[in-house]
C-alpha cells in the first residue's frame, strides 16, 4: 500500500476551499476555518467454517471527512467520492450549513497553540505499521484462517465445530491538514483473528471465544488463538450456577481489560463536563486501590493505535490516568481542553473518514505486579474465577457505577481453579470494585489495544440459582 | 470497514449516546443523491436506476464466468444526515456514500468486494477479481460471459414510504431539535444533562442477480432519540433513554411516537431511578409489559434462529417440528409491517419480504433463511437476507419480531402474580451466545410487584437466561399486543434496522441480576398453579 501524495493535495485542497468559499460571499460571514481528514483503507476480512473458507470480503476504500469552523460554529461532512468536484461540493455546503450550528467559544481548529504538530511529511514511527500486510499472498492469508480454527479443532475431541472464526487485517494511511498549518500524514496495520468454537460432552454443550490483534502479520499465531478458544470451550463443559453469595473475585486478563476501556470512557473528558461521569471532581483523589495503576499511551512502541498525532492534529501522549490509586487526569482533545483551561493529550480518536471523531483511548493499559496469577488464584480459599461476561455495556450505569453483569467462569476452592460456573450475575460498584482491588499480576497480555494481567478483588456478589 | 482498527464482537443492539452522531440532509445534498436520477421524494417504491441495467448485466456475468453457483451486484447510494443536540449544542453531521458490492457463490461459500467507483470499468474489474477468487483450482480459464438478462420485480405489497425523510429543510429541524432541547432540559430541576437526536438516513438501492433477478428500492429512515441524566439529592446520578425509527418522515411521529413523548419518556424514567431501590435477585416470576419488551425475545431467541447460525450448532438446530416454547406461544418475524424498520419491498438479494412464523403455539416451525444459508439447510429463503450496505455481503437477519397476541387479559397477569417484578422496558441492550441461548438484557424500567400490585420503582436489575428454557416458562401470554417501532440498530459483524413487539408476558421464573434482596422461593410468587410448559 502507498503513501498517496494527491491524497494530501486534496486535503489541502479542501482547507483552501472552504478559506475561499466563505471570502467569496456564501453570505456575508466570518472568516472559515477547516479541517480535512482522509483515510484511505485496504483491509480483508476471511471466515472460515468446517475446515473451508465460508466467506471472502475484500475492502479498497478512502473517503474524507472535512470539519469548517465558522464564527465559533462548526460543521462536519464526509464522502467517499474524492474527486475535486465531489469534494469541493461537500465543502461549499458545509460552509453554508455551519451558519445553523450552534455557536460554542470552545469549536477549535487545532493550531501550534493547541499541541497541532507542523509537520509536511511523514509522521514519527512507533512501529505501528507493517508492510508485509499489503504484500502477503492471499492463499498465505486464507492458510492462516484456516489454521484459526483448525488449532481449536484440533485442540480436544471435545469441540464440535466453529461458530465463526475470523482472520482480519487491514493496512491504513491517514492523511491530515487544517487551516492553522497542520499538514502530515502517517500509517498503521492491523492483523487480527478471532477464533469461536463450540464444545459438547454428552448432553452438554458450551462455547469459547479467543481473539488477538497485532501490528504485525508474523506476531498472529492462529495456533495461540484457536487452542485458546477450544480450551475456553471444553473448560465451561458441566458448568452449572451457584447460590448467591458474596465472595473474593479473580479477574482473567480479556474480561479485565473490557472493565478497565468502561472505565476509561468514564475518564473522557468530555463525559465529566457534560455531567455524565461519576469521576468528575475527584482529579487527586484515591479512585483505586494502592498498585492500581492505568495509563494511555499513543506513543507506545508496536502499539496498535499508536500514531505521532491524534485525529485532529495534536501530538499524541504517554498518560497515566490512575497512578497507584490515585486519579491523575482525564482524556482530553482540543475542545475539551479549551473548556477545561488545560492542554489537549492528543486524545482525539476518529473510527475512520466518516466520524467527526471524539475522546477515545489510544493503547490502554494496566501497569502489570509482580505476582504470578497461579500465586494469585492460590491466595483465594474460596471465591470466583471471572472469564467470561455477557452485555457488559448494557450491564453497568455508566452514571453511578452500578453493575450487574451476567458471568461465567470457575469457583476457586482452597486457592485452586474448581467446578465450571455459568448463569449467575455478577453486581456491584465500579468504585468498590476498584478500591478493592487486593493483587495485580505480572502477565499483561494484549487483546488489540488493550492489556492487562489477572486482577484480584477482595469481594463482589453473585446472584445465581444454584443451591 | 475504512479505519476499523479492532474486530467487530458480537454487540447487539447498543443504544448509547456515544454512537449517536450524525446530521441533518439539507435539500442541496438531496437533490445530489437523487436530483441527477429524477427521484421524486414520497412517491411511492422507487424504481429509479443508479446503473444502467446492461452494465449491471454484464458485471453479473463476469461474476459468473469462472463457474460460480450464483452471482448479485448491489448498488448504493446514500444520505445519512442528522441534528443533535447535546449539552445545548446543536450540530449536525451528514455523509453522503455510494458503492457497488459485487458477490459471487460457490459452493456455499461468499466472494465478495466492493468499489466506491460507479465507472463500468472499475465495476467490470472488481467482478473479475471477485470471480477469480471463486473459481475451484483448476476451472476453465474464462470464455465469453454468458449474457444475463435482467427483468425488474415488481413488490407484491406496496412499501411506500410517505413522506420521505428530508422533505422538511434543515433549519427547521435544527428549530424541532431546540424546541425539544428547551423541553428536556425543564422538564425537571434535576435534570443535568440531555441529549436529543434526529437522524435521516436515505438509501437508493438496485439489486441485479444472476437468476435475472432486478430489484430498486429506496429507503428513507427516520430516527429519534432523547437520553435525559439526573442527579438526585445524594448525589448519585441516572440516566435513561427513548427512542423510536421508522420509514417515514417526520409527520409519521405522532401521539405515543412523538418527539415529545420519547423527550418527556426519558426523563420521567430516569427521575424514577432516583427513588428507585436496588432490584431483588434470583430466580422469581418476570412480568414483562407489551412493546419495547419484544426485544428480550429478540435477544434470547432470535438470533438462534438465524439459518448461519443454525446451521452452525446454535440452541436451534434441529428444532423444527419440535416444542422450543410454552403452549399459547406464537413468535413470528414479520417484514411486511408498513412503516416498521425491520420491512422492505425486497430483501438486499432481491427477495420479496414476508411475515414468516417462526414459533407456533410453542412449536418450532422455520428459521430465518437466505438465499446461501437456505442452500445449506435444505429450505426456502424467508426473504430475510440484509445488508447493513454496499460494504458487505447479505446474511440472515431478522426484521420485526414478535409474540403473537394471546388469550389472558392482560390486567390479570400482574393481578394473579403474588411477588415478582414487572418490567416496563429492558433499557438499553442485550447480547446473546446463540450457542448455548444464554441471554442478558438490562432493565431500564421496572417495579416490585407485592401482592398482585405494582408498588415500588427498581434499579439495576438484569434479566439472563437460556432461550429455550426462558420461552418454555412463559406461562401467560397477555391480549394486549403492541409493536415498537424502534430506533437504533441490532449489530451482527454489521448493523442493520429492526423492529419488536410483544403482548404482557409473564415468565414463571427467570434469573434477575441485582443489588438488592435475595430472593429464592419461587413457588412463592405464583398463585394457584401456573399454567405453561
Amino acid at each position: 500500500m502507498d503513501f498517496k501524495k494527491e491524497y494530501l493535495e486534496i486535503a489541502e485542497f479542501a482547507v483552501e476551499r472552504a478559506a475561499k468559499a466563505a471570502a467569496g460571499g456564501n453570505g456575508a460571514g466570518p472568516a472559515a476555518q477547516a479541517e480535512a481528514y482522509i483515510d484511505d483503507a485496504e483491509s480483508l476480512t476471511i471466515s472460515v467454517s468446517g475446515r473451508a473458507v465460508e466467506q471472502f470480503n475484500a475492502v479498497k476504500e478512502a473517503g474524507i471527512g472535512v470539519r469548517v469552523l465558522r464564527g465559533g460554529k462548526m460543521a462536519f461532512g464526509s464522502s467517499n467520492d474524492l474527486s475535486k468536484k465531489a469534494v469541493g461540493e461537500l465543502v461549499d455546503g458545509l460552509v453554508k450549513k455551519a451558519a445553523f450550528h450552534s455557536a460554542d467559544e470552545f469549536n477549535v481548529i487545532p493550531g501550534a497553540e493547541d499541541g497541532a504538530v507542523m509537520m509536511g511529511g511523514a509522521g514519527g514511527d512507533f512501529d505501528a505499521y507493517d508492510p508485509k500486510i499489503a504484500e502477503v499472498p492471499v492463499q498465505e492469508k486464507i492458510k492462516k484462517a484456516l489454521r484459526l480454527e483448525a488449532a481449536g479443532l484440533e485442540a480436544s475431541p471435545k469441540i464440535t465445530g466453529s461458530l465463526m472464526t475470523i482472520y482480519q487485517d487491514g493496512s491504513y494511511h491517514k492523511y491530515l491538514a487544517n487551516s492553522g498549518g497542520m499538514s502530515g500524514w502517517f500509517r498503521q496495520s492491523v492483523c487480527a483473528g478471532v477464533a469461536y468454537l463450540t464444545a459438547a460432552d454428552g448432553e452438554a454443550r458450551e462455547s469459547g471465544q479467543a481473539e488477538r490483534g497485532c501490528v504485525k502479520w508474523a506476531d498472529l499465531d492462529p495456533e495461540v488463538v484457536g487452542r485458546e478458544a477450544a480450551e475456553k470451550a471444553v473448560g465451561m463443559l458441566g458448568a452449572k450456577p451457584i447460590g448467591s453469595a458474596e465472595m473474593p473475585m479473580v479477574i482473567a486478563p480479556d474480561v479485565a481489560v473490557q472493565i478497565w476501556s468502561y472505565i476509561a470512557g468514564m475518564l473522557s473528558a468530555d463525559a465529566v463536563q457534560k455531567g455524565r461521569s461519576m469521576f468528575a471532581g475527584k482529579i487527586g483523589s484515591r479512585v483505586a486501590a494502592g498498585g492500581f495503576t492505568l495509563v494511555d499511551d499513543g506513543r507506545l512502541k508496536g502499539g496498535i493505535n499508536s500514531a505521532p498525532f491524534d485525529g485532529e492534529g495534536v501530538a499524541t501522549r504517554t498518560t497515566p490516568l490512575i497512578s497507584d490509586g490515585r486519579l491523575e487526569t482525564f482524556l482530553y482533545d482540543a475542545y475539551t481542553a479549551r473548556r477545561g483551561r488545560t492542554r489537549s493529550t492528543g486524545n482525539r480518536s476518529r473510527d475512520g473518514y466518516k466520524s467527526a471523531g471524539g475522546i477515545g483511548v489510544t493503547n490502554l493499559y494496566l501497569k502489570p505486579g509482580d505476582a504470578a496469577p497461579e500465586a494469585i488464584i492460590g491466595g483465594v480459599g474460596r471465591g470466583f474465577y471471572l472469564t467470561t461476561v455477557l452485555g457488559l455495556f448494557a450491564g453497568i450505569n455508566s452514571a453511578s457505577g452500578d453493575f450487574s453483569i451476567p458471568s461465567a467462569g470457575f469457583m476457586i476452592e482452597k486457592g485452586k481453579i474448581g467446578a465450571p460456573v455459568r448463569g449467575v450475575t455478577i453486581g456491584g460498584n465500579l468504585f468498590e470494585l476498584l478500591k478493592g482491588v487486593e493483587a495485580v499480576g505480572r502477565d499483561l497480555t494484549w487483546f488489540n489495544n488493550t492489556a492487562s494481567p489477572t486482577v484480584a478483588v477482595n469481594s463482589v456478589k453473585i446472584s445465581g440459582s444454584g443451591k | 470497514m475504512s479505519g476499523n482498527k479492532s474486530m467487530s464482537r458480537r454487540s447487539f443492539i447498543g443504544k448509547s449516546a456515544a454512537g449517536l452522531t450524525t446530521a441533518a440532509v439539507s435539500p442541496a445534498l438531496l437533490e445530489m443523491l437523487l436530483g441527477a436520477t429524477g427521484c421524486k421524494t414520497g412517491s411511492g417504491p422507487a424504481s429509479d436506476i443508479i446503473i444502467p441495467d446492461d452494465v449491471l448485466a454484464r458485471a453479473v456475468a463476469l461474476l459468473m464466468s469462472r463457474g460460480a453457483d450464483f452471482a448479485d451486484v448491489f448498488v448504493e447510494r446514500a444520505a445519512i444526515g442528522s441534528v443533535l443536540s447535546d449539552d445545548r449544542k446543536i450540530n449536525t453531521k451528514t455523509t453522503i456514500e455510494k458503492g457497488v458490492g459485487l458477490r459471487a457463490v460457490k459452493g456455499g461459500r461468499t466472494f465478495y468486494a466492493y468499489t466506491s467507483s460507479f465507472e463500468p470499468a472499475g465495476i467490470y474489474e472488481t467482478a473479475g477479481y471477485v470471480a477469480d477468487a471463486a473459481a475451484a483450482p483448476g476451472a476453465a480459464s474464462a470464455g465469453a460471459p454468458s449474457v444475463v438478462r435482467l427483468r425488474p420485480l415488481v413488490a407484491e405489497r406496496a412499501f411506500p414510504i410517505e413522506p420521505m425523510p428530508s422533505d422538511a429543510d434543515v433549519e427547521k429541524k435544527i428549530a424541532l431539535v431546540k424546541a425539544m432541547t428547551d423541553r428536556a432540559w425543564s422538564a425537571d430541576a434535576r435534570v443535568v444533562q440531555a441529549m436529543q437526536l434526529l437522524r435521516e438516513t436515505v438509501r437508493q438501492i438496485n439489486i441485479a442477480a444472476s437468476d435475472g433477478r432486478a430489484a430498486r428500492q429506496t429507503l428513507g429512515l427516520t430516527e429519534l432519540m432523547a437520553q435525559t441524566y439526573v442527579k438526585g439529592a445524594d448525589g448519585r446520578l441516572q440516566a435513561a433513554l427513548d427512542q423510536r425509527g421508522a420509514y417515514a418522515g417526520l409527520d409519521y411521529f405522532k401521539g405515543d411516537d412523538s418527539f415529545e413523548k420519547i423527550v418527556d419518556g426519558a426523563a420521567a424514567k430516569a427521575l424514577k431511578l432516583l427513588e428507585a431501590v436496588d432490584s431483588p435477585r434470583g430466580v422469581f416470576p418476570v412480568v414483562f409489559g407489551p412493546g419495547m419488551n419484544g426485544v428480550l425475545f429478540h435477544e434470547s431467541c432470535g438470533h438462534g434462529m438465524e439459518a448461519d447460525l443454525v446451521f452452525k450448532g446454535s440452541n436451534y438446530k434441529g428444532q423444527i417440528g419440535k416444542r422450543t416454547a410454552a403452549r399459547g406461544v406464537t413468535l413470528v418475524d414479520d417484514g411486511t409491517i408498513p412503516f416498521f424498520p425491520g420491512s422492505y419491498a425486497f430483501d438486499d438479494e432481491g427477495t420479496p419480504a414476508e411475515r414468516t412464523v417462526l414459533i407456533e403455539d410453542g412449536v418450532q416451525r422455520g428459521y430465518l433463511c437466505d438465499k446461501v444459508w437456505a442452500g445449506k439447510l435444505g429450505m426456502k429463503s424467508t426473504g430475510s437476507g440484509r445488508r447493513e450496505s454496499f460494504r458487505f455481503p447479505p446474511i440472515p437477519r431478522m426484521r420485526n419480531t414478535f409474540i403473537e397476541k394471546g388469550a389472558t387479559p392482560a390486567a390479570e397477569i400482574t393481578a394473579g402474580t403474588r411477588r415478582g417484578i414487572y418490567v416496563c422496558d429492558v433499557g438499553g441492550g442485550g447480547q446473546v451466545d446463540p450457542v448455548t441461548g444464554n441471554f442478558m438484557m438490562g432493565v431500564g424500567e421496572g417495579y416490585l410487584i407485592e401482592n398482585g400490585k405494582i408498588t415500588r420503582p427498581i434499579k439495576g436489575a438484569t434479566i439472563s437466561g437460556m432461550g429455550i428454557q426462558a420461552m418454555k416458562s412463559i406461562d401467560l401470554v397477555g391480549d394486549d399486543l403492541k409493536l415498537f417501532a424502534s430506533a437504533g440498530r441490532c449489530g451482527k459483524v454489521q448493523n442493520v434496522p429492526v423492529g419488536f413487539g410483544m403482548p404482557t408476558i409473564r415468565v414463571r421464573g427467570i434469573l434477575v441480576g441485582g443489588k438488592g434482596e435475595a430472593w429464592t422461593d419461587i413457588e412463592g410468587g405464583i398463585e394457584g398453579d401456573g399454567k405453561g410448559k
